[in-house]
């Protein structure tokens, strides 16, 4: 079965700068967690939480408060383990259905294609709970049949064509990093699936300085694309947390937002131009304009629609000069709903710096523990000062203390002045500045949390994160409903350790915030955990719901989150989306089934479930 | 509430007073006969580690579920136990705040902003006028909960209670319930409302287990007192007018107000479902807008949670009974020789028995809105702006009516009741022996039917009616050959009539208050007896019978709480009680009416008698109004109609066709002029602002026959059957 074709691909690889991750993605990531097989936080013969590799700036160090932290916030016992089954071999998974004039077909063609176990194993999920957990102890029930690697627009219009003459489904596939069950095969998916990997389209096909233009191909990966561009000293300022995996091409299918988004924008801010094969044909606008008055922009068909209607092959960014000084800060307030204010203040007056965030006390405290052994005894000291500082000086509580982290970017004089300005209205709202290693030990925990995460599940526990956004006056009130009722939902189902909830307030905006939310449990005696957590989540996200915030900010709905796409738009919203597919995929070749696609009450999200059979641990 | 404030006078003047009276009383509970045994068998013990040897002997400070928390205030310092240290849990979100910041929050917040502006567009008026008229409202409204006052407040509290009650009883466990609740969510107290003690007791009971203090929604009658209102305010009331219709501001401030304090859950609100006291002992229909203000915070998703805690309070004996009994008849209260203050230290010297304040299992909205509410729907507006979803106003609704009727049946039941109860089918007296054997099998059916009743099994049943009676001699008495009767008031009022018809109601009502009570345990069983009891066939088809009980629970939902929506459910299970219990027999879909016909079915609708009785005369009334000019019949106000079928019922009184006088109460006029409007007997029709009443002649017909098919109804004299309208002799004797 592993007739494998031409997997060195024609043009990659042959660059002077080959792309950071690999078309065998096997070989530099991991198969059941999250980012490069090199870096992972380990208990170390001390038992101590230690984060190997090289690549991050926590690697190589042991973080000596996170092991505590742990046991005493989730209760995690270093002698309870859940080790993960072996990794998965052909005989685990599927056979793959095979569509044998569209096979035929595609060997006339010269595109890359291949039915190998693991290239269609790791691009079968995303990166949610449940998916990790199916990898981790479970199987699959339903896979890609096929990857395919198209190397241009060309071969992806080929490609998209066959499909629809043979009946085949598309399922593309960015950098993998979904967090809404959008990659998962629909279950009930009889036809051939193929796994459209975009990631061997990854160039930058110009850059337009004149108008501060590029254009780039899909499947370009966040960080590669900022390395490209900067070394032409650009960039395009998009920085989602998933930028080291995630792709152009998936920014523009799930209407992305970035870090930085307060100078850059969103993906739908950065868009110029997007191309994007339908199975009707390619839909593009014939100008590139910085805005347009021709009817419902069309771009807004495709952004945020999740692989449902088409793939996006190429598209024009915004560029910027590469700023002239990046630096970080911190706020420290006496508690969240004071740095809520605060935020709300900033936004209003418009001066919000490249990110702010506000964490509250539970991610503060996390922060805290995530801080590397330090090497130097006048650190230890000066921390002790810093903390006497605030604590009895300032009298803050360490236990309600809220902390906002800042990343000013810009020309030297317009970042002193916009730091000036911040602080002086965070004063006004009892904040005190916190120092710039607080700001970038925030932001790191964003990007160490996903590898936190496959530790947690080494000891029982279960944990995931969801995100929304809520106008600002109920902004607090959606942080503390939210919370509470994930701890009496923890309460009321039994579960016997308390679990860790936390939120940040993520983004700012004119109107309101995004709200970021982790929540993890301890699923000591529990019999199915994912079940669980699946139920618990879904009443957060009633909650929230309730709470005037929204089925999502920015991670989308994919088949997780289904059933509140009704109530989100309204029956005439999701008329009017089915429609817009009907037009342009009446065959359903698109057939990933996210978003609007389909019966939501018998979303994926029942499917994965029944997908998932998890041996029940205690 | 004279009464009220006169009693603080006493207590201050008269502190030395008070022990001399509690022993005097005690001695008095000690003669009765039970307790002599008792005390006699206590001498001797068995074993040493046994202290009381009496294997009867029941605790009277712990009983069943109840503790009486006035029995340890007897032996310790008052001053000492106010003054004490008292750790009060708080809401975990709670902002400790100042009441004076908590009307300054009112008056900033968006809500009251949002009413200022939208005055100053309609009337013109400035900013600073309409600010000053918030103000002014929230000045009037504002309670001022301080520590300092409290504990004087608790000083007073206890001498009181000590005073009136020889017990105070509460359900202990869900005191430690009630303490975590406090903590995690904003809770609401809904006590029943039968008496102004109701939130004295409340803040006792509070006080006494280290609780927080409720805020307490009171009317604005207290307000005007001066002391007495000063007092209450800084303890905790707040006041609210009884009507506001449509004044936007006063909505406005009165909405922040009660809202601010359930969202940052400063202390516990306190409001009567009831809305006001229930005169008549049987809970009033509950009323909707303070609880719709109270949970629109959860609906609006400002706080997590809020928790409802229905509360069942119980007098063996009601301070304000002769207050009530003239009030529902409408006529002044006789005047006493003495002064207030005279009247006030005779209240204190009477014995009202025990309290029993029993705190019910707590309703939290977010569960009881599961599936019937989407709170989805205030996404697209701001919250400030009133407003709530049908799906949540019939919530709020059935809420009400399940926190009534919890109330109701967390009652405890006062043997007092029962006697009444057969007192009142038996007004020309009844030997003690029989009326022990009725009280005994009724407390026995009372039991059956779920009742909580306070029975002392230590005691033989007739040193319980003897008890009893004893406590409330101001009503009945035992002769000296053995027969119990009611007391004629002595005060012999008489009227423009010329005779005490009136004073002699009102003794036969404050009998009814105590019948009342027992009256909601029985009301759906009796609904079915009554039917069946009356049927003049042999057989009756249930069907029949259960279109009988709906139309007897539309007569009779003015004076009985009954949850809408679920008159066939409550019909099965009444039926099946009868079936099972009560010797009521069914073959083939039927009620076999001679077998069926027994004692329970017969004493179960006498007890139901009087009210399908004053109806009777309600509709008589209202069919002998005569047309006006063109054709119409007369329109009346409501109150008019009730006055004048009072004329009718005291009429038919004085002529010995009806015995019952409770049939003279107006509220059973205003109730069954209600219930009439809303079968359509009766239709409102509005004239300059005022609502005035006519009937339905062909309805209102249909319904007197179906009274006068269930009861026994008097002959119309003589001169008005003729007439076949009435209308000549009855217009002729207003």
């Amino acid at each position: 079965m592993s007739q494998r074709h031409s997997i060195e691909g024609k043009d990659c690889a042959t660059d002077v700068d080959p792309p950071s991750i690999p078309k065998r993605r096997q070989e530099l990531l991991k198969w059941n967690g999250w980012g490069y097989k090199d870096s992972k936080f380990i208990v170390n013969k001390d038992n101590h939480v230690e984060f190997t590799g090289e690549r991050y700036q926590l690697s190589g160090h042991t973080m000596t408060l996170l092991r505590d932290w742990m046991i005493k916030t989730v209760g995690i016992s270093l002698d309870h383990k859940t080790p993960p089954q072996p990794e998965l071999t052909a005989k685990d998974m599927p056979t793959p259905v095979r569509n044998e004039e569209f096979l035929a077909d595609i060997r006339r063609t010269n595109i890359s294609h291949s039915d190998d176990c693991q290239d269609r194993l790791f691009r079968a999920h995303g990166h949610t709970l449940s998916e990790m957990f199916i990898l981790r102890e479970g199987r699959f029930s339903r896979m890609p049949d096929l990857v395919v690697w198209p190397a241009s627009h060309n071969e992806v219009v080929k490609l998209v064509e066959l499909a629809n003459k043979h009946n085949v489904c598309i399922i593309p596939f960015g950098g993998g990093t979904s967090v809404s069950e959008a990659l998962l095969c629909p279950e009930q998916e009889t036809r051939m699936i193929i796994s459209l990997d975009t990631s061997q389209m990854n160039k930058i096909l110009w850059v337009d300085e004149k108008n501060l233009v590029a254009h780039i191909e899909c499947g370009i990966i966040g960080q590669d694309l900022e390395r490209l561009l900067a070394k032409k000293g650009y960039c395009t300022g998009h920085e989602p947390d998933s930028m080291e995996f995630s792709s152009l091409g998936g920014w523009v299918a799930t209407r992305a937002s970035g870090m930085k988004k307060n100078i850059y924008g969103n993906i739908e801010d950065l868009v110029v131009h997007v191309k994007c094969v339908t199975p009707r044909g390619t839909m593009e606008k014939s100008c590139q304009v910085p805005r347009l008055s021709s009817g419902p922009d069309i771009h807004h068909f495709i952004l945020g629609s999740e692989g449902t209607l088409g793939v996006v092959t190429e598209v024009t960014l915004k560029i910027r000069p590469v700023p002239e000084c990046k630096k970080y800060g911190s706020i420290v307030f006496p508690d969240f709903e004071h740095g809520v204010a605060c935020l709300r203040e900033i936004a209003k007056q418009k001066c919000a710096p490249a990110s702010i965030r506000l964490m509250d006390n539970e991610q503060f405290q996390f922060g805290h523990a995530l801080k590397p052994e330090s090497k130097s005894t006048f650190t230890n000291f000066m921390d002790g000062l810093k903390k006497f500082y605030i604590t009895r000086i300032k009298g803050f509580d360490l236990n309600t203390m809220a902390v906002a982290t800042l990343l000013f970017e810009g020309a030297k004089k317009d970042v002193d002045a916009q730091e000036k300005r911040v602080y002086e209205i965070a004063a006004q709202f009892g904040g005190l500045a916190g120092g710039a290693e607080n700001g970038e030990r925030g932001y790191m925990l964003t990007f160490a949390i996903a590898y936190i995460r496959d530790l947690g599940f080494e000891y029982y526990i279960v944990a995931e994160s969801f995100e929304t956004s809520v106008p600002w006056d109920r902004c607090l009130d959606l942080c503390t409903n939210v919370k509470d009722r994930l701890h009496r939902e923890c309460k009321e189902r039994g579960i016997q350790f308390p679990p860790y909830i936390t939120c940040r307030v993520t983004q700012t905006y004119d109107a309101g915030a995004c709200v970021y939310f982790y929540f993890g449990f301890n699923y000591r005696g529990i019999q199915n955990p994912v079940q669980l957590y699946d139920d618990i989540e879904s009443c957060a996200r009633d909650e929230i719901l309730a709470n005037g915030g929204s089925i999502s900010h920015h991670h989308g709905v994919g088949k997780l989150r289904k059933r509140w796409l009704k109530k989100t738009v309204g029956e005439v919203g999701v008329g009017a989306m089915r429609a817009i597919k009907e037009y342009l995929d009446p065959q359903n070749i698109f057939g990933s089934g996210n978003l609007m696609v389909g019966d939501p009450e018998e979303s994926a999200h029942n499917s994965s479930n029944s997908n998932v059979s998890l041996p029940s641990k205690l | 509430m004279y009464v009220l404030s006169a009693l603080w006078n006493v207590t201050l003047v008269r502190l030395p007073y008070i022990k001399s009276h509690c022993y005097l009383r005690r001695t008095l509970i000690l003669s009765s006969p039970g307790r002599k045994i008792a005390r006699k068998m206590s001498g001797q013990s068995r074993n040493s580690w046994i202290i009381k040897d009496d294997p009867r002997l029941v605790s009277a400070r712990q009983k069943d579920f109840f503790v009486d928390i006035i029995d340890e205030r007897r032996h310790t310092s008052d001053i000492g136990w106010a003054l004490r240290q008292r750790e009060v849990p708080a809401y975990k979100y709670n902002k400790a705040r100042s009441p004076a910041e908590i009307k300054n929050d009112v008056l900033k917040s968006d809500r009251v902003k949002y009413a200022v502006e939208k005055i100053m567009e309609e009337s013109g008026a400035s900013l600073t006028d309409v600010m000053k008229e918030a103000e002014s409202i929230v000045d009037e409204m504002a309670h001022n909960l301080r520590v300092g006052v409290i504990r004087g407040f608790a000083i007073f509290l206890v001498k009181v209670m000590k005073k009136l009650f020889q017990r105070v009883y509460v359900n202990e466990e869900a005191i430690s319930k009630v303490r975590t609740l406090i903590k995690e969510y904003p809770v609401l107290l809904m006590p029943s409302h039968r008496s102004y003690l109701d939130f004295l007791l409340m803040s006792y009971v509070f006080f006494h287990y280290d609780l927080p203090l409720p805020v307490i929604a009171a009317a604005m009658d207290f307000m005007g007192m001066k002391f007495f209102g000063w007092l209450l305010r800084n303890s905790g009331a707040f006041y609210i007018r009884r009507s506001f219709g449509d004044d936007q501001l006063y909505w406005a401030v009165f909405t922040e107000y009660v809202q601010t304090h359930i969202c940052n859950g400063d202390s516990p609100v306190e409001f009567y479902v009831e809305g006001t006291r229930s005169r008549t002992q049987k809970s009033l229909p509950p009323k909707f807008g303070m609880m719709s203000a109270s949970l629109e915070p959860y609906f609006k998703a400002q706080v997590p949670d809020i928790m409802v805690l229905p509360i069942s309070i119980s007098y063996d004996r009601v301070l304000e009974e002769k207050l009530y009994a003239y009030e529902l008849l409408g006529v002044p209260k006789p005047k006493e020789s003495a002064s207030g203050v005279f009247k006030a230290r005779s209240i204190l010297e009477e014995d009202f028995g025990n309290v029993h304040i029993f705190i019910g299992d707590p309703v939290s909205i977010r569960n009881y809105s599961v599936g019937s509410v989407d709170r989805t729907s205030h996404s697209i507006s701001p919250r400030y702006i009133a407003s709530l979803s049908f799906q949540e106003q019939a919530l709020i609704q059935k809420l009400s009516y399940d926190v009534t009727l919890q109330q109701l049946r967390n009652m405890a039941i006062s043997p007092w009741s029962m006697i009444a109860a057969v007192l009142l089918q038996n007004l020309d007296g009844i030997p003690l022996r029989q009326l022990v054997k009725e009280v005994e099998w009724l407390k026995r059916q009372a039991s059956n039917l779920g009742a909580y009743i306070d029975y002392p099994v230590n005691e033989t049943a007739e040193a319980i009616v003897h008890h009893n009676v004893f406590t409330h001699k101001n009503i009945a008495k035992i002769t000296e050959d053995g027969i119990v009767e009611l007391v004629s008031d002595d005060s012999m009022l008489v009227d423009k009539n010329g005779d005490n018809l009136m004073t002699q109601a009102a003794q036969e009502l404050m009998v009814c208050l105590y019948r009342n009570q027992l009256l909601n345990v029985f009301v759906r069983v009796a609904m079915v007896a009554i039917p069946i009891n009356s049927c003049v066939k042999d057989t009756l088809l249930i069907a029949e019978l259960r279109s009988q009980y709906q139309l007897l629970e539309k007569l009779l939902n003015q004076e009985f709480i009954f949850m809408p929506g679920q008159t066939d459910q409550d019909f099965d299970m009444a039926l099946s009680c009868l079936t099972r219990t009560c010797g009521v027999i069914v073959q083939d879909g039927s009620v076999m009416i001679k077998k069926s016909t027994n004692k329970y079915t017969t004493f179960f609708s006498q007890m139901f008698e009087p009210f399908l009785l004053g109806y009777w005369v309600m509709c008589r009334y209202l069919l002998s109004i005569q047309n006006g000019a063109h054709g119409k019949p007369l329109v009346k106000l409501p109150k008019t109609i009730s006055k004048e079928a009072q004329v009718l019922s005291s009429q038919l009184i004085r002529d010995s066709h009806i015995k019952h006088k409770e049939v003279l109460s107006l509220d059973m006029m205003n109730n069954s002029l209600h219930s009439l409007y809303h079968l359509g007997a009766v239709h409102k029709e509005k004239r300059e602002g005022k609502t005035y009443m006519y009937p339905n002649l062909v309805l209102l017909s249909k319904v007197t026959e179906d009274l006068s098919k269930f009861i026994e109804v008097p002959p119309m004299p003589q001169t008005t059957i003729n007439m076949d309208t009435k209308t000549v002799v009855v217009n002729a004797k207003l």
